[in-house]
C-alpha cells in the first residue's frame, strides 16, 4: 500500500509491503525500515523498528490519526483521503464559512441583530468554553439574516449560530459561501 | 471526629478529600450538577446529591442548595475544596449560623484576608514585610502621583477591586505616571464598577514562594515549609515544587517565622497558605493568604509525610495540633505538574472532549491525583484541570528526571494536554538550573511548538494502524469463537 502522510507542513510518500505476520517493510522518502509490531489494544501498538522498541498510542480514523509517542502528540493526516474529500466539496481545503463554535461552548454575548450589515472578520458572537471566551467572526461580508442561538445556550461545533447572507450584487462568491437558509 | 461530611466541590480535589475520609472512616456526601452525573467524585462518594443545572450559580456556588443537601443527609461538616465557595465568607458564615462545621478558617478571617488592602495592614502590623506601597485605594491623581514618588520607580498600579490583570499597569518613568493612572482607573471602572487604584513597588523577575501553615483553635501554629510556584501561564501555576531552589536554611527560617506571624496576626485557624514574592537579593514581601486547601498541597505532603486534609478535619473537629515545628523535616524533593485539557500549541486554549484511552504512570515516588477515567467526557462548564501528577525523589535532579519519565508514560487520548510542553520545560537548562521566575514561560517558551523528532515512528504507527484496522473484523470474529479454556481442554480428567 502507498500513503501520502502529512505531519505539520511536511508530506511524505510512504510505501508498506507486508511480510510475514505482524511484520511490515516501510519505505519512507529514501529510506527503508523493517518493522515488527503487535497490536496490544485498539489504542496501543508495540513497535520494533530495526531492533528498537517503542510504544505508540493512537486514536482516529483513516483520514487523520493522533499518534502519541513518549508524551509527544503527532497529528498524522492521510493526504490522499483529505484531497479526495476536498475535491468532492469542489474546493481546496475547507475554511470555516459559517459562524460555528470550534468546540462545545456556551453563548456569552451576541454582538449583532438581524438586518445588521457585517464585514468579513467582524465579531458576531462570543462563546465561552472552560472559562475562556472567544469571539466568532463573520466569514464574509453580508447581512445578518437569522440568529439561531440565545445567550446561555449550549452550542456544538457545526451548529450555525448566525446566518449571514451575502448581499445581492456583492462580490461573486462560490457555492461554498452561500448562507444557509 | 465527624461521622459524615459533605464535600462541596468536584473532580480531583473532591476525590482527594474523599480518599482521606475513607481512610478515617468518615462517610462522604458529594453534590453534583447536570454536567457531572458521571464525574469521578460522584462515583467515589458514599452519597451524591443532585443540585441542578451546570452553571456554577445553580450548583457548586449555590449556598442554599448545598446547605439543604448537608441537612438532608445529616452531614456534620462541609469541606469546600478549592475554588467555588472555598473562600466565600458568606458561605462560611452561613455554615456557622446553621450549626454545620465549615472545614476552613472562621468567616471573619476569610473576610479580612480576602480584602487585599486590609490584609496588607493586618500583616504589616504583625511585623511582616509587605511590598512597599499604599495601604488604601485612592482616586485623587495629585495624591497618587505624590505616592508614586515616595514608593519609587518602577511602580505597579493595581485596581482595589481588581483581579485578572485588569487595571494593572507597570510604570517605569515618572513622566508616564499620569496617563497610566488615568487609563488604569478607567479600565478598573468599566471592569469592576470601581475606579479606585493603589500603588505598589514593582518587582522585576520575582519568584513566587509560599508557605503552608496549619493552626488550631488553641493558638498553636506550625508551617510545613515552602513551595515554589513560579512557572505560570496566564497567571496560573502549572509546575510547583518544594523545596524552592532559591531557599537557604536561614531564609527559610525567616520566611517561616513571618508566615507564622501572619497566622497569629489574623487569628488564623485550619490550613492556609501565605504567599510571598522573593526578589533576587533574598528580600521577601507578603502577597496574600489563601484561606483554603491549595491545589499544590501534595508536594508538601510528599516531603513532610503529613496528610493536610486529615489535619484540616482534625482541627475542624476541635482537636489540638499534635505537630511541633521542631519535629517537622523536609525529606527529598517533590514536584507537581498540573494536567489540564488544553492545547499548549495553541496558546493553552481549552480542549474538552471524551477521553478514549488513559494510561497513568506508576512506580516509586509517583502520585497521581486524578479526576478522570477512560470513557469520561471532560465537560466544558468548569475549570479544565484533569489531574495533578506529583513525584518525590531524593533530590531535585532525581525528581526532575522522575517527572519526565512519568510524563512520558502518561497517555491521555481524546483531549490535548500540556504533557509535551511540561517535558520540555523540565528538560530545559534554565529549569534545571533552578532559574525559575514568574516570567519563565514568556522568557523561554513563548510560541512554543513541540520537538517532533519521532515523526518517522508516528508515520509507521499510522500505517500499521491502517493495516490492523483492515484486519480487525476478522480478529473480532476469532475472539467471539473464543479460546478454549482449561475447563474445556482438561475435560473431566482432572477430577
Amino acid at each position: 500500500m502507498d500513503y501520502r502522510l502529512r505531519i505539520g507542513d511536511e508530506v511524505w510518500y510512504c510505501r508498506a509491503d507486508s511480510g510475514e505476520e505482524n511484520a511490515v517493510r516501510i519505505t519512507m522518502k529514501d529510506h527503508v525500515v523493517n518493522v515488527r509490531y503487535s497490536m496490544v489494544s485498539e489504542h496501543q501498538i508495540h513497535l520494533m523498528v530495526d531492533g528498537t522498541a517503542t510504544s505508540a498510542f493512537i486514536t482516529g480514523g483513516e483520514d487523520e490519526k493522533m499518534v502519541v509517542i513518549e508524551g509527544v502528540p503527532y497529528p498524522v493526516q492521510n493526504e490522499d483521503i483529505l484531497t479526495q474529500a476536498a475535491s468532492k466539496r469542489k474546493g481546496p481545503r475547507a475554511v470555516p464559512q459559517q459562524v460555528t463554535p470550534p468546540m462545545p461552548s456556551v453563548v456569552v454575548r451576541i454582538m449583532v441583530s438581524p438586518g445588521d450589515l457585517v464585514r468579513k472578520g467582524d465579531g458576531v458572537v462570543v462563546v465561552m468554553a472552560m472559562k475562556m471566551e472567544s469571539t466568532l467572526t463573520a466569514p464574509h461580508d453580508g447581512r445578518v439574516r437569522n440568529i439561531n442561538a440565545a445567550v446561555g445556550d449550549k452550542v456544538m461545533p457545526g451548529q450555525i449560530l448566525v446566518d449571514i447572507e451575502k448581499e445581492e450584487g456583492a462580490a461573486t462568491g462560490d457555492s461554498g459561501e452561500k448562507a444557509v437558509p | 471526629m465527624f461521622r459524615k461530611i459533605l464535600v462541596a466541590n468536584r473532580g480531583e480535589i473532591a476525590r482527594r478529600v474523599i480518599n482521606t475520609c475513607r481512610e478515617m472512616g468518615i462517610a462522604t456526601v458529594v453534590v453534583y450538577s447536570v454536567a457531572d452525573r458521571e464525574a469521578v467524585h460522584v462515583l467515589k462518594a458514599d452519597q451524591a446529591i443532585f443540585l441542578g443545572n451546570s452553571e456554577p450559580s445553580e450548583s457548586y456556588l449555590n449556598i442554599e442548595k448545598i446547605i439543604a443537601a448537608a441537612k438532608e443527609t445529616g452531614a456534620e461538616a462541609i469541606h469546600p475544596g478549592y475554588g467555588f465557595l472555598a473562600e466565600s465568607p458568606e458561605f462560611a458564615e452561613r455554615c456557622e449560623d446553621e450549626g454545620i462545621t465549615f472545614i476552613g478558617p472562621p468567616s471573619r478571617v476569610i473576610r479580612e484576608l480576602g480584602d487585599k488592602t486590609v490584609a496588607r495592614r493586618t500583616v504589616s502590623q504583625g511585623g511582616v514585610p509587605v511590598i512597599p506601597g499604599m495601604d488604601r485605594a485612592e482616586s485623587d491623581p495629585v495624591l497618587l502621583e505624590r505616592e508614586s514618588a515616595r514608593i519609587g520607580y518602577p511602580v505597579l498600579i493595581k485596581a482595589a477591586a481588581g483581579g485578572g490583570g485588569k487595571g494593572m499597569r507597570v510604570v517605569t518613568r515618572p513622566e508616564d505616571f499620569h496617563e497610566a493612572a488615568l487609563s488604569a482607573s478607567s479600565e478598573a471602572k468599566s471592569a469592576f464598577g470601581n475606579g479606585a487604584i493603589y500603588l505598589e513597588r514593582y518587582l522585576a523577575r520575582p519568584r513566587h514562594v509560599e508557605f503552608q501553615i496549619v493552626a488550631d483553635r488553641f493558638g498553636n501554629a506550625v508551617h510545613l515549609f515552602e513551595r515554589e510556584c513560579s512557572i505560570q501561564r496566564r497567571h496560573q501555576k502549572i509546575i510547583e515544587e518544594t523545596p524552592s531552589p532559591a531557599m537557604t536554611p536561614k531564609l527559610r527560617e525567616r520566611m517561616g517565622e513571618a508566615a507564622i506571624a501572619v497566622a497569629a496576626a489574623s487569628g488564623y485557624v485550619n490550613a492556609g497558605t501565605v504567599e510571598f514574592l522573593l526578589d533576587a537579593e533574598g528580600n521577601f514581601y507578603f502577597l496574600e493568604v489563601n484561606t483554603r486547601l491549595q491545589v499544590e498541597h501534595p508536594v508538601t505532603e510528599m516531603t513532610t509525610g503529613v496528610d493536610i486534609v486529615r489535619l484540616q478535619l482534625e482541627i475542624a473537629a476541635g482537636e489540638r495540633l499534635r505537630l511541633r515545628q521542631k519535629h517537622l523535616r523536609q525529606r527529598g524533593h517533590a514536584i507537581e505538574c498540573r494536567i489540564y485539557a488544553e492545547d499548549p500549541e495553541k496558546g493553552f486554549y481549552p480542549s474538552p472532549g471524551k477521553i478514549v484511552y488513559l494510561e497513568e504512570p506508576s512506580g516509586a515516588g509517583i502520585r497521581n491525583d486524578s479526576g478522570i477515567y477512560a470513557g469520561y467526557t471532560v465537560p466544558v462548564e468548569y475549570d479544565p484541570i484533569l489531574s495533578k501528577l506529583i513525584v518525590h525523589a531524593e533530590d531535585r535532579d532525581a525528581a526532575i528526571t522522575r517527572m519526565i519519565r512519568a510524563l512520558r508514560e502518561y497517555v491521555i487520548l481524546g483531549v490535548r494536554t500540556p504533557i509535551p510542553f511540561l517535558i520540555e520545560v523540565l528538560q530545559s537548562a534554565p529549569f534545571r538550573a533552578g532559574e525559575t521566575f514568574t516570567d519563565f514561560i514568556d522568557a523561554h517558551f513563548s510560541n512554543w511548538q513541540p520537538d517532533r523528532k519521532d515523526s518517522d515512528l508516528a508515520r509507521i504507527a499510522f500505517i500499521i494502524d491502517e493495516i490492523a484496522r483492515q484486519k480487525r473484523p476478522l480478529a473480532v470474529a476469532a475472539r467471539e469463537e473464543g479460546y478454549p479454556t482449561p475447563w474445556q481442554t482438561l475435560g473431566n480428567r482432572w477430577r
